[in-house]
């Protein structure tokens, strides 16, 4: 597969686009003492963040972060140590709050998905440079990697987008093209429609690939869309754990201990120059969940998540042929 | 080595977000109830302990057909006739393996897990289901006993037809049908209401039957269903369904001894409540209630007597050898000897099921599953011209279920099941069912299975005594016409099945096939029973009643393939081979000839482009004779043919068909003689908005 030096457009964009951030940031650079993680409630995801952020600290030997914890519902007003700290927000209402720190103050977001980070970034007007995130938004390829490595006969691959999602078609049918696969996709504008288009897909494809849009995977349409696929013998993949233990197929996903690891590790890398968070990130550990029960109805032979994960791994260095080293 | 965002990160500053996009992490980390429970998820077709067939919703599609029981001509090792018996009901024959006749009760049938198998026949009153084929989803067919999983009657096979769900899809649907004798409107809407999903369909159907049969049938069926989601733990459904009609019955040249042709009243309904337990990850719970009636409202006056007891004396007599002179003398006392010209027989039957159950599916340990639970039914029966009583009658039965599946690894699989059951015609039985699934590959599957079932007698075999008493001009003396004098107390029928299966795919083609190896024993016989003449009693004629007689073996090859030739065509070809032998002094007439030694089907589906497609069936059954009316009818082959075309007009999405079923328009025979079946075209519209 030769496509893969011939690195897609939307990467090009991005290095131009990451060097005219890079211009425009601040020059001037404070090291930062401290992280103040915040957090609008201590949900058992927030607290098993901290413990684990906590730990990776206390593991790399060289620096002296502090680390403070935030809850937002305690107090209307918050205190942060602006300037001095890097605020690490742990999902999207403390992301908003933390854009509205001093622009100067480093914010890194954890537990936000993708599209809401641009959102606030455009929204608060603030610069990459010391604005940034480890999205929840696993990359298209290694989604399309999972189903390539867990069906390696499949050649069609269906996706439902919505009003959100639209926009990233193009990606996905490069990123697809890339892997040999075939995208096929309905549009999904009115709600009423979502499963005579799912079945439509379900009858044109091998397998269904979930993407993140509220508008078409909620809570509310899990049954309706689980239940479908299932009919129709078809596997689902989804973007979240969740989904899978719902009924999807398999995902990959980051734990929380995954994304506290890759936290720490920016933390202490940029703490010099805290005007040099690194551009938003995506998940860097993962893990490979698969629903062996559905697995079994729909006799698909999954030997277990290692093999999965390892099978990925080749995808995976084929894909981040160093995208960061190019542009740096 | 740091990870970019891919490309999309950047559309941030290009693109303006609109205020409904409001993901939050809760769309990625937060729970989504859990959809696929251990319940909902079936055995996969290789991890089953038996042979299934599926007939799924494209193939119903694809195959034009219209009645239900048609269907099953498309599942290898079915025989089915059209509009069997011709007395009492003309209703479609349905067996697998043989034991077909008018009243194959063979089987067992369910409708979203609610059993339609009638106790007073036995066997299904096709017709009178609650549902079209517009509301099947599909239809699960386990050929083979298995009663571990759906109780008694799972003797010779399990028809499990699942209906399209609530949660499927909203919107409405027109089917309107015309061809030859036969028109038919089905509407359906599906929606939700106050958090509630919904699906109701509403159908009239009217269809004249075969040619010289007195069989026309008029039907309107309601059904209704609603899920209601409590919370991510607890699901409610409801299902209402009512079906009412007018049968013709009643043939006049075959059957003239009482029954006058007539049209009978026939109605049913039933309600069920299911509430589904999501109890943990990996452990399920449901409890379903139903209550199903069936009425019949046949009140009539006989045919004459008079006259009918002059013909048939004449005939008797000649057939002995009389002289015409003395036959026409003999006739004319008969006759003579009759007070009324005709007598009223009330032939209403009242039956109602109640019915409970409960299941649990769990994961006791990694690779294992295990289903158990408990049922327990009361079906009362009220038929004071059969059971010759104007009380109702009861029968109970309760149930004790398990199945468990051990997978020991990737390659072996390990089912294991039993039933305990106990009811009031036959006490206590036990069927107990083991099989080993080796799984060469993922596509090469091979299953040894050993199965039990037990047939429980219905009441034609159980606990018919009908007595008619014509009375005579002398008042202390009356004829009996007596058909049935059960004795009960009969044993059930058993079975043991043994069968060796392989599941195959090879790129495109999918192969299902078993050598199958079937001991019957306690097979029910009637038998005649002579009745004695008293002072006050003469009887007209002998009656029958019932004993357990023989034994028979069942052996045979059947396969299903399913090609898919450039994604365009797809093939699906049926054949068994069956050979049914025993002693046949001890079997009921035509026991080891209910059967066609070789059955084919073949459907063949083309899609043209996305909007034109046909299809082609070929059906040839072999020559049988089945049990009780059935007559020797000769081997015949039978093409249908199907074109479909789609459409659209504004946001309806519209297909209009034309269908030719006997194509050839060689008429053949079906169960018997008197029935021949010619060739019909159907049109359909169908529409979805």
């Amino acid at each position: 597969m030769n496509s893969f030096s011939d690195k897609n457009r939307f990467l090009k964009v991005l290095a131009q686009l990451v060097l005219i951030f890079g211009l425009s940031a601040i020059k001037f650079a404070y090291a930062y003492t401290g992280v103040t993680i915040l957090m609008a409630s201590q949900t058992p995801a927030n607290t098993e963040f901290v413990d684990n952020f906590r730990v990776d600290l206390a593991n790399s030997k060289n620096n002296g972060l502090r680390v403070n914890v935030v809850v937002m519902q305690e107090s209307d007003k918050f205190a942060v140590a602006e300037n001095s700290e890097l605020v690490i927000a742990l999902g999207v209402k403390a992301l908003e709050a933390a854009s509205m720190l001093k622009h100067t103050t480093p914010v890194l977001g954890v537990f936000t998905p993708l599209p809401v980070f641009n959102q606030i970034l455009a929204k608060s007007k603030r610069e990459l440079g010391n604005f940034s995130a480890i999205v929840l938004d696993q990359p298209y390829w290694r989604q399309l990697a999972l189903i390539k490595a867990v069906l390696p006969e499949t050649k069609k691959v269906g996706v439902l987008l919505g009003s959100a999602s639209s926009q990233y078609l193009e990606v996905l049918r490069d990123e697809a093209d890339e892997l040999g696969l075939t995208l096929m996709d309905e549009n999904v504008s009115n709600e009423a429609d979502l499963i005579t288009k799912l079945k439509k897909l379900l009858d044109s494809t091998e397998a269904m690939l979930a993407i993140p849009d509220r508008s078409i995977y909620s809570r509310e349409t899990a049954e309706s869309i689980l239940l479908t696929s299932y009919r129709h013998q078809k596997p689902m993949f989804g973007y979240s754990q969740s989904y899978v233990k719902a009924g999807a197929l398999a995902s990959v996903y980051s734990s929380t201990k995954q994304l506290a690891k890759q936290a720490a590790e920016i933390a202490i890398k940029s703490q010099a120059a805290s005007n040099q968070l690194p551009s938003p990130q995506i998940p860097k550990y993962f893990s490979v969940a698969v629903n062996q029960q559905v697995a079994h109805s729909l006799n698909i032979a999954i030997t277990d998540e290692d093999a999965i994960y390892k099978k990925m791994l080749v995808f995976e260095t084929r894909e981040t042929i160093e995208n960061e080293e190019k542009k740096h | 080595m740091l990870h970019a965002c891919a490309a999309y990160a950047v559309d941030a500053n290009v693109l303006e977000y609109s205020a409904e996009l409001n993901l939050s992490e809760d769309d990625y980390i937060g729970e989504v109830p859990k959809v696929l429970t251990v319940s909902r998820l079936a055995q996969s077709k290789e991890d089953s302990p038996s042979a299934v067939t599926v007939i799924d919703r494209e193939t119903i599609r694809a195959s034009g057909i219209v009645d239900i029981p048609e269907l099953f001509r498309l599942v290898p090792g079915f025989y089915v006739g059209k509009n069997a018996g011709y007395i009492y009901n003309s209703n479609h024959v349905v067996s697998y393996h043989g034991m077909a006749s008018a009243y194959a009760g063979a089987m067992q049938v369910l409708i979203n897990g609610r059993s339609v198998y009638s106790p007073l026949y036995g066997g299904v009153q096709w017709s009178e289901l609650p549902i079209t084929v517009d509301d099947i989803d599909r239809i699960e067919i386990t050929r083979g006993p298995n009663a571990a999983s759906y109780g008694a009657n799972s003797f010779l096979g399990v028809i499990s037809i699942i209906t399209k769900d609530a949660k499927d899809s909203t919107g409405s649907s027109v089917r309107l049908t015309h061809g030859t004798g036969r028109n038919e409107a089905f509407y359906r809407n599906v929606g939700e209401f106050a958090d509630v999903k919904y699906r109701v369909s509403a159908s009239y159907r009217e269809d004249d039957g075969l040619d010289g049969r007195n069989d026309f049938k008029r039907t309107n069926i309601l059904n209704f269903q609603a899920d209601k989601r409590i919370d991510a733990s607890n699901e409610i459904n409801l299902e209402l369904g009512i079906t009412n009609g007018d049968r013709a019955d009643g043939e006049a040249a075959r059957d003239f001894v009482l029954f006058v042709p007539r049209m009978r009243d026939i109605s049913t309904d039933y309600e069920l409540i299911r509430w589904r337990h999501n109890v943990s990850e990996d452990s399920d719970f449901s409890l379903q209630a139903y209550h199903s009636a069936n009425r019949t409202d046949d009140d009539f006056t006989s045919v004459n007597l008079r006259a009918n007891a002059r013909r048939f004396t004449l005939e008797r007599e000649l057939r002995r050898g009389a002289s015409l002179a003395t036959a026409q003398t003999r006739a004319a006392v008969f006759a003579a000897s009759l007070r009324d010209d005709q007598i009223s027989i009330d032939n209403d039957i009242e039956m109602h099921r109640y019915d409970i159950e409960a299941q649990h599916t769990f994961v006791p340990a990694t690779n294992w599953r295990v289903v158990w639970g408990g049922n327990i039914r009361l079906d009362t029966t009220y038929s004071p011209h059969w059971l010759g009583t104007g009380e109702t009658d009861y029968f109970n039965l309760q149930r004790l279920f398990g199945h468990a599946e051990w997978r020991i690894n990737d390659h072996f699989l390990v089912n294991a099941g039993s039933m305990l059951e106990h009811n009031d015609f036959t006490g206590t039985d036990v069927s107990p069912r083991a099989s080993l699934n080796f799984k060469l590959t993922p596509n090469h599957a091979l299953r040894f299975g050993v199965s039990s079932a037990t047939r429980t007698p219905n009441y034609i075999e159980e606990k018919f005594n009908d007595a008619i008493r014509i009375p005579t001009i002398n008042p202390a003396t009356s004829y009996l016409f007596k058909q049935y004098a059960d004795t009960g107390k009969l044993e059930p029928e058993r079975i043991v099945s043994r069968e060796i299966g392989y599941l195959g795919q090879v790129g495109n083609l999918n192969i299902d096939a078993r050598i199958f190896d079937d001991d019957i024993h306690n097979i029910i016989k009637s038998q005649d029973v002579i009745l004695t003449p008293t002072a006050s009693i003469r009887p007209l004629r002998n009656a029958s009643n019932f004993i357990n007689s023989g034994d028979a073996q069942v052996h045979g090859f059947e396969a299903q393939v399913k090609y898919r030739l450039f994604k365009t065509t797809q093939i699906i070809a049926n054949y068994a081979h069956v050979n049914i032998n025993g002693d046949k002094a001890r079997l009921p007439n035509g026991f080891t000839t209910s059967m066609p030694k070789n059955t084919f089907s073949a459907l063949i589906t083309h899609q043209f482009d996305g909007n034109w497609d046909a299809s082609y069936a070929y059906y040839q059954t072999g020559s049988v004779e089945a049990l009780g009316d059935g007559q020797p009818v000769a081997l015949n082959r039978r093409h249908d043919v199907r074109v479909a075309r789609k459409f659209n007009l504004n946001r309806v999405n519209a297909e209009f068909s034309v269908s030719v079923e006997n194509l050839l328009d060689e008429d053949y025979h079906e169960f018997a003689l008197y029935n021949t079946l010619g060739r019909r075209a159907l049109v359909n519209l169908n529409l979805n908005f």
